[in-house]
């Protein structure tokens, strides 16, 4: 095992990620990488009470990730790694080629995003952002849960907000 | 970059009076009532706050009042019950005048965690437990409406419990909430309350099934066995199929059987 998941989810860890993933992947431990965060003492530990006793959380910026990523594979344990937002996994996968995967896991309103799934909004720019991903060798998909089917990137931007 | 630490909130501060905090009790059972897909439950989470935000300076419609009402209104996804930790918080945070950029990163950080601890705990945790209580007392005789009432007194004890110690533990707290999440209920909770439901399940399905046929029939041995080949497959499939896919599976299944035989 290793850390085998990379998921773009604004709201980080969540019940989705810890119960929903959590379980049926038996994740050991979790990466939560955002530059503001890694670098907020507060937010970190109000995150580490999100998680059960007996999984890991690490916090990292996008560069601090970058250099260890070798490292977070090289655990035996199944991880998951995630960003808050397209353009800090983007960073990330520039930093760290390696990254053939990436899974969008919720992306939520806010003025000036459409709806393209009900747990998926995104804006024209971020929309070229994930084109961008998926033109770097990425295979980007959009799936909230394990039991719901993974969306190839195609069918996530010709969604309605209905699906 | 290092983010700002959140202060301590001041011993000396206004205290909130018992009717403003029954009203937000009150309107948190509302608190998914305006629920959508945009702003998920914020719309809630104002409607709870709101009779705290008629104390800042200004009163009801004062600028202060309007600002933070349109904060509160926008997206918020947390657990419905663990959010009154979240209400109490920024109830705490609002009358004492914490800075907004702090607040709205607040916002932003909260949810995750409450629906994550949440999740686990109640959904995860005693909604099955309460079930396999219920299950058990059907097996051991009781009503139906027995039956319903005790799944929805234990139940409730935990739902109503969490949504009146999140409001005082949050506004005991403020942003500093991650003290509050720290409480070894929430910690140790979701484990603890595992074990315990399939201890009772465990005696609850063959109990049941047993209430079911009545004993002594020959058909029980094979229930039973139906009924731990359906455990088996139900903890293959865990994580692989939804909930009520299985149980449409298992409805269709049931249904062909007593159409054939």
């Amino acid at each position: 095992m290793t850390l085998e998941l990379f998921r773009i989810d604004d709201r980080l860890i969540h019940g989705q990620v810890v119960v929903g993933w959590g379980q049926p992947c038996a994740l050991g431990f979790l990466v939560l990488v955002d530059d503001e965060v890694a670098g907020s003492e507060w937010e970190q530990e109000l995150y580490r009470m999100g998680v059960p006793p007996e999984m890991d959380v690490y916090f990292d910026s996008v560069a601090g990730a970058a250099r260890r990523l070798e490292g977070y594979r090289a655990d035996r344990r199944t991880g998951m790694l995630l960003t808050g937002d397209i353009g800090t996994m983007r960073r990330l996968v520039a930093a760290a080629p390696g990254i053939r995967a990436v899974m969008v896991g919720g992306i939520h309103h806010k003025p000036g995003r459409e709806a393209r799934l009900r747990y998926v909004f995104l804006t024209a720019d971020e929309e070229d952002q994930l084109r961008a991903l998926a033109a770097d060798g990425v295979a980007v998909t959009a799936q909230d849960v394990p039991q719901a089917a993974a969306l190839p990137l195609e069918e996530l931007l010709r969604g309605d907000g209905t699906g | 970059m290092t983010a700002p630490a959140i202060a301590r909130p001041p011993a000396d501060a206004l205290a909130l009076p018992w009717r403003v905090r029954a009203a937000m009790l009150v309107r948190m059972l509302g608190i998914q009532g305006a629920w959508n897909y945009e702003t998920m439950m914020g719309n809630g989470v104002a409607f709870a706050l709101e009779p705290a935000l008629r104390l800042l300076p200004g009163g009801k419609g004062g600028d202060r009042y309007r600002r933070a009402m349109a904060r509160h209104s926008g997206y918020f996804n947390a657990h419905p019950y663990l959010a009154a930790l979240a209400v109490g918080a920024l109830a705490r945070a609002e009358l004492d005048g914490v800075p907004e950029a702090q607040i709205d990163r607040f916002r932003v950080a909260a949810p995750g965690p409450l629906g994550s601890v949440g999740d686990r705990l109640v959904w995860a945790g005693w909604v099955p437990f309460c079930s396999a209580v219920a299950l058990l007392a059907f097996g051991l005789g009781a009503t139906p409406w027995g039956v319903v009432l005790l799944f929805l007194a234990a139940y409730n004890v935990l739902h109503i419990g969490l949504r009146v110690w999140g409001l005082h533990a949050g506004w005991t707290h403020g942003l500093r909430m991650a003290q509050a999440l720290a409480n070894p209920v929430l910690r140790e909770g979701p484990a603890h309350v595992a074990r315990a439901t399939a201890f009772v399940a465990g005696i609850a399905l063959p109990v049941a099934a047993q209430g079911i046929i009545g004993p002594g029939r020959a058909v029980l041995g094979g229930v039973l066995a139906a009924v731990s080949a359906g455990a088996v497959l139900v903890t293959v499939l865990h994580g692989r199929i939804e909930g009520w896919r299985l149980a449409t599976l298992v409805l269709a299944a049931f249904v062909l059987y007593t159409m054939v035989r």
